[in-house]
């Protein structure tokens, strides 16, 4: 039970990061946070029936459920693009405005005429 | 030639492509490199439309292709499905996706890089309309997603950048719900796949009870985020104002649809479905008023076509939401279904057409206020359109997105009122359509001649840029498309129905007269109300109530807030109906 709520504080802190912090950057920092909790979450549900890596050879019994674990290999690769990515704009939008505060970037891009 | 070899096509063709636009960028120069990225493009754009064509008459017959990538076993492997809705999907990806790289060619953004995340982004298109397991949806929208925004931040503008910033974000998080809802399903079932998944929940007692509802609600309103129903619109006006011309066209005409369209899949084999249906439709229907409300409201040209996306989107998941609310197998499902498909392949042709004649208008005007910018006819005559393609063009498209017989938006409008009858849905649509009326004279006014003559002119010496050929060529393709598909929309409908029932109905039924007294007595009262609208806010107080809906805030968190809300109030819902 103790990690579950562990995981819930973790979430919630990376969606409070999310919408709360002013500078991109830990914006992005905290999307990190917010993926790194759920794929946690789904290796920590996965683990619930085994206790072996799913290894598949003889002489292997009482594996855990492979399934999330495959699947969170997949989003651990798209979250690292994405975080990648966002850095990539958060830089441009730096170069553009100097600084990184969301609302001040708003306030400084919203006057420019386009 | 099996069927079963080829359906993967329209996926690995263009990602083929965009390896090929990427290998010539990185080992060529100058002509090597453009000639391969035109080769990839061809291969990419090109080739997948033969094999459309080859699948076409199978299609009609009611054949579906489940295939499982990699033969593996069914409840592991990734499974593939290709049907009469692939293949509409397919069909509106690739001939917008052509249209919009053409006219890239003119109006930038250029080179083999951007070439090749265009690719991508069509691949996973076309891998949305198909998959059946819900992981690999997940994958898909991120796929499309991470194309988009490196597509809208192209434009190189600072704008752009913040736009495509506040979508990764918000949507970014909101798959990470999608995932919360991907476990809470898969715990639940055992299974990924939409079928596992809907057995899984028949046998459990209660359908699954609080966890399958909330679990659904999560995945439903992630989705319903990438395809900007009101809440979750708020990152839409500004990614599709700021992004290039093309990609606008893309974005609004296919990227925001396809999601739509892949998650009717899973809703209507899932009990639970019918009410997220339901919910959506009705906030389809508000979305189409309001979004038409705030458009009418817009200065910035692009703006206010955007807010037109968000608009016309109501109206197909309006009807959307009442098929799948009906159940595709039922007569009156099945024609509001194909309603809204027809409005969204036609919403994808106009709006398109739109977003290009607009942007090749506001770029040589270099102005793209609707309250200062007047005499965009001379200016385009100017940049060396002797005949006036644009022009010509941008009246087809503003015509057929207010419904004007006999252009595609008519009939397609006509479809959709047909298929709501006397519902309040129907009254809703009928009130939205007055807005875009008046919307759309407000922004033809820039083509109109200029008060004081030559006043903005530029200088002898300051030569504007030509239109490039490429422009009007993808111009004119939309255009005849527009009209074309608006005089033979009675057969279209039917081609479309036909592939939608996958053989389950009878569709051979004669469809409704588009061009009834009846129909072209409500087309002329949609006008004339338009134009009194409009009358109205060009007056003063018009003009300050459309400000200050047009300055409300709007910021960063509320992007988040309404994203949360909307979540939130689907899974009550849900809780609610069970």
């Amino acid at each position: 039970m103790i990690e579950r709520i562990l995981l819930i504080i973790l979430f919630l802190i990376g969606f409070y990061g999310i919408i709360a912090k002013k500078n991109i950057i830990k914006k992005i920092f905290a999307l990190s946070i917010l993926n790194s909790s759920v794929v946690i979450l789904f290796i920590l549900e996965g683990s619930k029936i085994g206790t072996n890596a799913p290894i598949m050879e003889e002489g292997v019994k009482n594996v855990v459920d492979p399934i999330p674990q495959a699947l969170m290999l997949t989003a651990i690769v798209i979250g690292v693009c994405i975080t990648a990515l966002a850095l990539a704009i958060a830089f441009r939008l730096y170069r553009y405005t100097h600084t990184f505060d969301i609302d001040e970037i708003h306030r400084k891009l919203h006057d420019e005429p386009f | 030639m099996n069927l079963s070899d080829i359906i993967f096509a329209p996926v690995f063709l263009p990602l083929l492509g965009s390896v090929l636009a990427f290998l010539g960028k990185a080992f060529f120069k100058d002509h090597g490199a453009k000639l391969i990225e035109y080769s990839a493009v061809l291969i990419g754009l090109g080739l997948p439309w033969i094999v459309l064509f080859y699948l076409l008459p199978s299609m009609l017959s009611g054949t579906v292709i489940q295939l499982v990538i990699g033969n593996w076993l069914g409840g592991v492997g990734v499974i593939y499905r290709f049907d009469g809705l692939a293949w509409l999907v397919d069909f509106l990806g690739f001939s917008i996706a052509g249209a919009a790289w053409i006219y890239t060619l003119g109006a930038g953004p250029k080179g083999p890089g951007f070439s090749a995340v265009f690719l991508i982004q069509t691949a996973a298109l076309a891998a949305t309309a198909m998959t059946v397991d819900l992981f690999n949806l997940f994958v898909c929208l991120e796929v499309l997603g991470i194309a988009s925004y490196v597509l809208i931040a192209s434009s190189e503008k600072p704008g752009a950048f913040l736009a495509s910033f506040s979508y990764l974000m918000v949507s970014a998080t909101a798959m990470v719900f999608f995932l919360v809802g991907l476990l809470g399903l898969y715990r639940l079932t055992g299974s990924l796949s939409y079928e596992g998944i809907a057995s899984g929940l028949k046998i459990l007692p209660r359908g699954g009870g609080l966890t399958a509802n909330v679990s659904l609600s999560l995945i439903a309103a992630a989705v319903a985020m990438r395809v900007a129903v009101m809440p979750l619109y708020g990152w839409l006006p500004d990614a599709h104002a700021l992004a290039p011309h093309a990609i606008s066209a893309v974005l609004s005409g296919v990227l925001i649809k396809t999601p739509l369209f892949a998650l009717t899949r899973i809703l209507i084999i899932i009990p639970e479905g019918i009410e997220i249906g339901r919910l959506m439709g009705y906030a389809g229907a508000a979305t189409a008023l309001v979004g038409v409300i705030i458009a009418l409201a817009q200065k910035d040209t692009k703006r206010l076509l955007a807010y037109h996306s968000i608009s016309q989107i109501g109206y197909i998941v309006s009807a959307w939401g009442a098929a799948v609310a009906a159940g595709l197998s039922t007569p009156i499902g099945l024609t509001l279904m194909t309603a809204s498909f027809l409005h969204a392949m036609y919403h994808a042709l106009f709006k398109g057409l739109l977003f290009l004649t607009i942007g090749t208008t506001t770029d040589l005007a270099g102005e793209r206020d609707v309250y200062k910018l007047r005499g965009a006819a001379t200016i385009l005559y100017r940049g060396g359109e002797k005949f006036p393609v644009t022009l010509f063009c941008f009246l087809v498209g503003a015509l057929a997105i207010m419904a004007i017989p006999p252009l595609n938006g008519y009939a397609s409008k006509a479809a959709l009122s047909y298929a709501f009858k006397d519902s309040w849905q129907a009254s809703f649509l009928f009130a939205a359509g007055i807005g875009t009326t008046a919307s759309f004279i407000k922004l033809s006014r820039i083509y109109w001649p200029q008060r004081k003559i030559d006043q903005a002119a530029p200088e002898a010496g300051t030569v504007p840029d030509k239109v490039h050929i490429s422009i009007q060529i993808s111009q004119i393709f939309l255009a005849i498309m527009c009209i074309a598909s608006g005089i033979f929309a009675s057969r279209i409908s039917l081609i479309v129905k036909k592939l939608l029932s996958t053989g389950i109905i009878d569709t051979n039924r004669v469809p409704p007269n588009l061009f009834s007294i009846q129909n072209l007595e409500k087309t002329a009262i949609t006008v004339t109300a338009g134009i009194v609208l409009f009358l109205i806010v060009s007056t003063r107080p018009g003009k300050k109530i459309l400000s200050l809906i047009r300055n409300r805030p709007r910021n960063f968190q509320g992007l988040f807030l309404s994203f949360s809300l909307g979540m939130f109030g689907l899974a009550l819902w849900m809780i609610y109906k069970s």
